[in-house]
């Protein structure tokens, strides 16, 4: 199959850009990879004349470190293209960066044989696990991705994974039809069909979980805590809020380029006033950016006390006594840590008239809203963040670390100092000493005002069993049974925007995928400790650079192929080779990635500079 | 009976405006006795003998009154509008607090039951007669100022709208000709289009705000403004007496000013009394979509948006905004009727 090679190829060619004057071996060793396949060598050939075209360019450094392991087989194993597990002509794929320069965090990934898969590092991650479990990086058959060239809607709309579910149907903009996976290596789902319906209305979701048509809710309205709780035909499971809404502030729009009109705003904001009238029961007041129960928080230092003779006095200084003018932008867009985002917005603009400054309060569509806040286009804006993973890299990192995008303006190079520190050192106590540090610097230069973690909930019909809030979001509809029906139907608040998650990070696409991908780990049912998934066991050296894990044996995917070790490389590789042609997904930004891992291999920017 | 009023003096007659064309001093005999009969809107003139011996001071405006008047829903209408009007002027002293202040920590919590003293609510909470919004904002008086927004947007768009509207049918009526085609081809090209399409579609590109909301809702009913005008315009140009006074060579302005404007105004007043209706509408609509009035200024659409998920839990902050709404449409629908019966009679079928 055409399509095989294609991979082959463009691991090839991941090599070789990435070797940066690769020497001919590399090139032929990657043609030998496609000969494991009746395919015409010289399209082959054609590749790699372009990616040495490429290599040209740039100075060498360093060759390759490891390459394209391919054995020389028969080409006539086109049943299952070399991935089935007992025929014994596996021919493992690896992919290498030249050198640890490139800015991420894999050196290698490589399949040692069919069941295993080894992760090099170029420094140890203690939160590896944890992002390895994380949805976005669920594993896909390497033909799947081959076949529809690594994105576009072919891949997004029809997801192929070894999940409990597999997609049946998707209506756009109606419903998202999923059913029971009859060879799954697990426990069987609970229910034949998953239904995924949506409804931005709070109220519209609570009529439809009332009147019987669906199974379970999410993010049930404020006000209607109370009305589930007593409902005897319903159950409310609370979600801990391991979210943080904030009030973001770009330092490099005037004038928010003055620390002191920042700090002013943090002692002007009374988020004590914003908790009490505007979230649910289970929220908190949020005294920096980690939520208590996310590795990293610390209990000092607390944020500012509500001062406004203080903030006056800042603001004074740094010459806006009489106040400025301001736009507060937000989307209209229930989350968690956002239950009422017109009324909080609202009383963010009434409380910041007290010491002058006119706020203009202004919603967006929700996209552009997004889009405009992370290029560094809005002054101020309303925006939070719901935990991934339970750690401080996921919180910390993604805003203010190396990595981060220009959300906050330009970013503040001590505190990604100190963030790059603490991803790298093993000892937990050091670790949170290092993280009290960030959060320390975070509380003088205010890029943003973290105002409150955002209790939430599900509600579900009384019968059904194993009903979860999940704290990540990420609720497991295959252990939960909906009484005696059949279909279980789940009303969330948005519909999913893709099925490829590798390229998505809106969490109502995430749960959608994590019903039907599996990653190498997951999370427990309802918590946040990592478990075996994929990985039937997973093992890692001394310091945390290499990981090794030993996938299930017998996994099939929906689609038939069975898993093995090629599919993980596969993925992953998709994913960090910025190079590869199958690096496309649906927008092509691959946001989880860069922000866990640190960066993309042959990243655009790097190889011009 | 109408007879009886006849022979009457009538006060309203007198004392209306007259927003007649003082023609008087080069008004032939023919043409006062055109004039006079053209006046007579009313059933009651057609049956006095000698039309010329009534003065036609109280012809158009004392009869279209007192016709009015003896509509029951119009009068209604009025009465509405009055107390919109006159709440509207006196909301800072009839509100009990200001309308955008949030009173959270005054005892009060964001989407509080109306509590009013009298029908028993205790005393030592603080009275809310509709109870407060979702930020802890009293919603009565949030309703009374909304009226302010809602009456100056729905007049103002709809006086815009008129002004540019019967210069654009003025025009496209009395030159005829490419004039007329290219004029209301164009506005036939805006009523393609659904309204408030047309409207957030305008709004979308110029920014949302209670300013761009006015002059959106305003462009779109520009056509409906002019075609009333320029089917007026093109009747009165081929009557007689202002082939008279082309005959005498009066100037083409004054013929406009003096002689066809005064005369098409009677289906214009009606049409723009029921846009204000449409206007209301339309304006609440917007902030219902975010793209009119921004928060936090109290305007009964935007109330309505923002409280649309409490409808279960707190339906008295959509129900009072949207009886609001209705009150004031109503007002302006009863009375844009009653005018219709009064002013047109070719409408009144």
């Amino acid at each position: 199959m055409r399509s095989r090679k294609l991979l082959a190829a463009s691991a090839a060619l991941a090599l070789v850009v990435g070797a940066c004057g690769s020497d001919d071996d590399s090139s032929d060793d990657a043609s030998d990879a496609d000969t494991a396949e009746s395919v015409a060598p010289d399209d082959a050939e054609s590749e790699d004349t372009e990616a040495s075209d490429d290599a040209e360019e740039t100075e060498d450094t360093e060759p390759a470190t490891e390459d394209t392991e391919a054995s020389d087989d028969d080409a006539d194993d086109s049943d299952d293209d070399g991935d089935a597990a007992a025929s014994g002509d596996f021919e493992p794929m690896s992919v290498s960066a030249p050198d640890c320069d490139y800015g991420g965090l894999f050196d290698t990934i490589a399949a040692v044989d069919e069941l295993t898969v080894e992760f090099t590092l170029c420094q140890p991650d203690v939160a590896f696990e944890s992002k390895v479990a994380f949805s976005a990086f669920g594993i896909w058959p390497d033909e799947v991705l081959e076949e529809t060239g690594g994105g576009g809607p072919e891949l997004f709309e029809n997801p192929v994974g070894t999940g409990p579910y597999m997609l049946e149907q998707w209506d756009r903009g109606n419903q998202l039809v999923m059913s029971a996976n009859p060879d799954y290596w697990g426990d069987a789902a609970g229910s034949d069909t998953l239904v995924f319906r949506w409804s931005e209305e709070a109220a519209q979701r609570l009529v439809e979980l009332q009147s019987g048509s669906v199974d379970g809710i999410d993010n049930p309205g404020r006000d209607d805590f109370e009305v589930i709780s007593s409902d005897d035909t319903l159950q409310l499971l609370e979600r801990e809020g391991t979210n943080v809404f904030y009030l973001g502030l770009n330092r490099d729009i005037p004038p928010f380029d003055d620390e002191r009109v920042r700090q002013a705003i943090a002692m002007a904001l009374d988020r004590q006033r914003i908790v009490d009238a505007f979230y649910p029961p289970g929220s908190s007041v949020a005294d920096q950016f980690l939520p208590s129960s996310i590795f990293g928080y610390t209990e000092e230092p607390t944020w500012y006390d509500v001062d406004l003779d203080m903030a006056r006095e800042l603001m004074a200084e740094a010459g806006y006594a009489d106040g400025f003018d301001v736009t507060l932008n937000y989307r209209d867009v229930v989350r968690s840590y956002l239950p009422s985002p017109g009324t909080v917005g609202v009383d963010i603009q009434d409380q910041l008239s007290a010491i002058g400054i006119n706020v203009t309060v202004e919603v967006m569509e929700s996209g552009a809203f997004l889009d405009a806040s992370a290029a560094g286009e809005l002054p101020m804006y309303m925006l939070g963040w719901g935990a991934d993973y339970p750690d401080a890299t996921n919180f910390l990192d993604f805003h203010f670390g190396v990595g981060a995008s220009d959300q906050f303006g330009e970013g503040f190079e001590d505190i990604q100092a100190l963030l790059t520190e603490g991803g790298q050192v093993n000892d937990p106590d050091e670790r949170l000493d290092i993280y009290m540090q960030a959060t320390e610097l975070i509380k003088e230069h205010v890029p943003m005002v973290p105002v409150a973690h955002g209790g939430s909930g599900t509600a579900y019909r009384a019968d059904v069993t194993n009903a979860q809030a999940s704290p990540l979001g990420n609720e497991r509809f295959s252990v939960m049974e909906p009484g005696d029906r059949d279909t279980f139907v789940w009303m969330q608040n948005a519909e999913p925007i893709g099925l490829y998650c590798a390229d998505e990070t809106d969490g109502e696409s995430l749960r959608a995928c994590e019903q039907i991908n599996e990653s190498l780990l997951s999370y427990e049912v309802g918590g946040t400790a990592v478990e075996a998934a994929l990985a039937e066991s997973w093992e890692s050296n001394e310091d945390g650079t290499v990981w090794t894990f030993t996938l299930r044996d017998g996994v099939t995917f929906h689609n038939g192929n069975p898993l093995d070790a090629n599919d993980v490389v596969a993925t992953y590789v998709a994913q960090w080779d910025a190079a590869s042609p199958l690096h496309v997904g649906r927008e092509g930004t691959f946001y989880y990635f860069s922000a866990d891992f640190l960066g993309f291999l042959n990243a655009p920017e790097e190889e011009e500079g | 009976m109408p007879d009886e009023h006849a022979s009457e003096p009538s006060t309203f007659a007198t004392a209306a405006p007259v927003p007649k064309p003082d023609f008087a001093g080069d008004a032939t005999e023919v043409e006062r006795e055109l004039r006079a009969a053209r006046s007579g809107a009313g059933r009651w003139r057609r049956k006095v003998p000698d039309p010329l011996e009534v003065q036609p001071a109280r012809g158009l405006w004392g009869n279209a009154f007192r016709q009015l008047l003896r509509k029951k829903s119009a009068v209604v209408g009025m009465v509405m509008l009055g107390i919109l009007v006159l709440v509207a002027v006196f909301a800072p002293l009839i509100a009990p607090y200001d309308p955008n202040e949030v009173l959270l920590g005054q005892g009060v919590t964001p989407r509080d039951a109306p509590c009013i003293h009298l029908f028993g609510c205790a005393e030592d909470t603080p009275q809310h007669i509709l109870g407060t919004d979702g930020n802890g904002r009293d919603e009565f008086s949030r309703i009374l100022f909304g009226a302010r927004v809602s009456l100056a947007a729905g007049v103002g768009a709809v006086l815009f709208a008129v002004v540019i509207g019967t210069a654009i049918g003025l025009v496209a009526g009395y030159y005829g000709r490419w004039a007329d085609s290219v004029l209301m081809r164009l506005m036939d090209v805006l009523l393609a289009f659904p309204s408030l399409l047309l409207a957030i579609f305008i709004v979308t590109v110029f920014g949302p705000g209670l300013v761009n909301a006015i002059f959106a809702i305003s462009i779109v009913s520009i056509p409906i403004y002019a075609r009333v005008v320029r089917s007026t315009v093109v009747s009165l140009r081929e009557s007689d007496f202002v082939k008279a006074d082309i005959a005498l060579g009066v100037s083409t302005p004054r013929i406009i000013w003096h002689r066809i404007l005064p005369n098409s105004l009677t289906p214009l007043i009606v049409q723009a009394t029921l846009g204000v209706a449409t206007a209301v509408l339309e304006i609440a609509a917007l902030s219902f979509l975010g793209l009119g009035v921004q928060p936090p200024t109290a305007e009964w659409g935007s109330m309505l948006a923002a409280e649309r998920n409490q409808v279960f839990t707190a339906p008295h902050l959509v129900f009072f905004p949207g009886i609001a709404i209705m009150w004031n449409v109503l007002a302006f629908n009863l009375l844009g009727d009653g005018l219709r019966d009064a002013l047109d009679p070719r409408l009144n079928l």
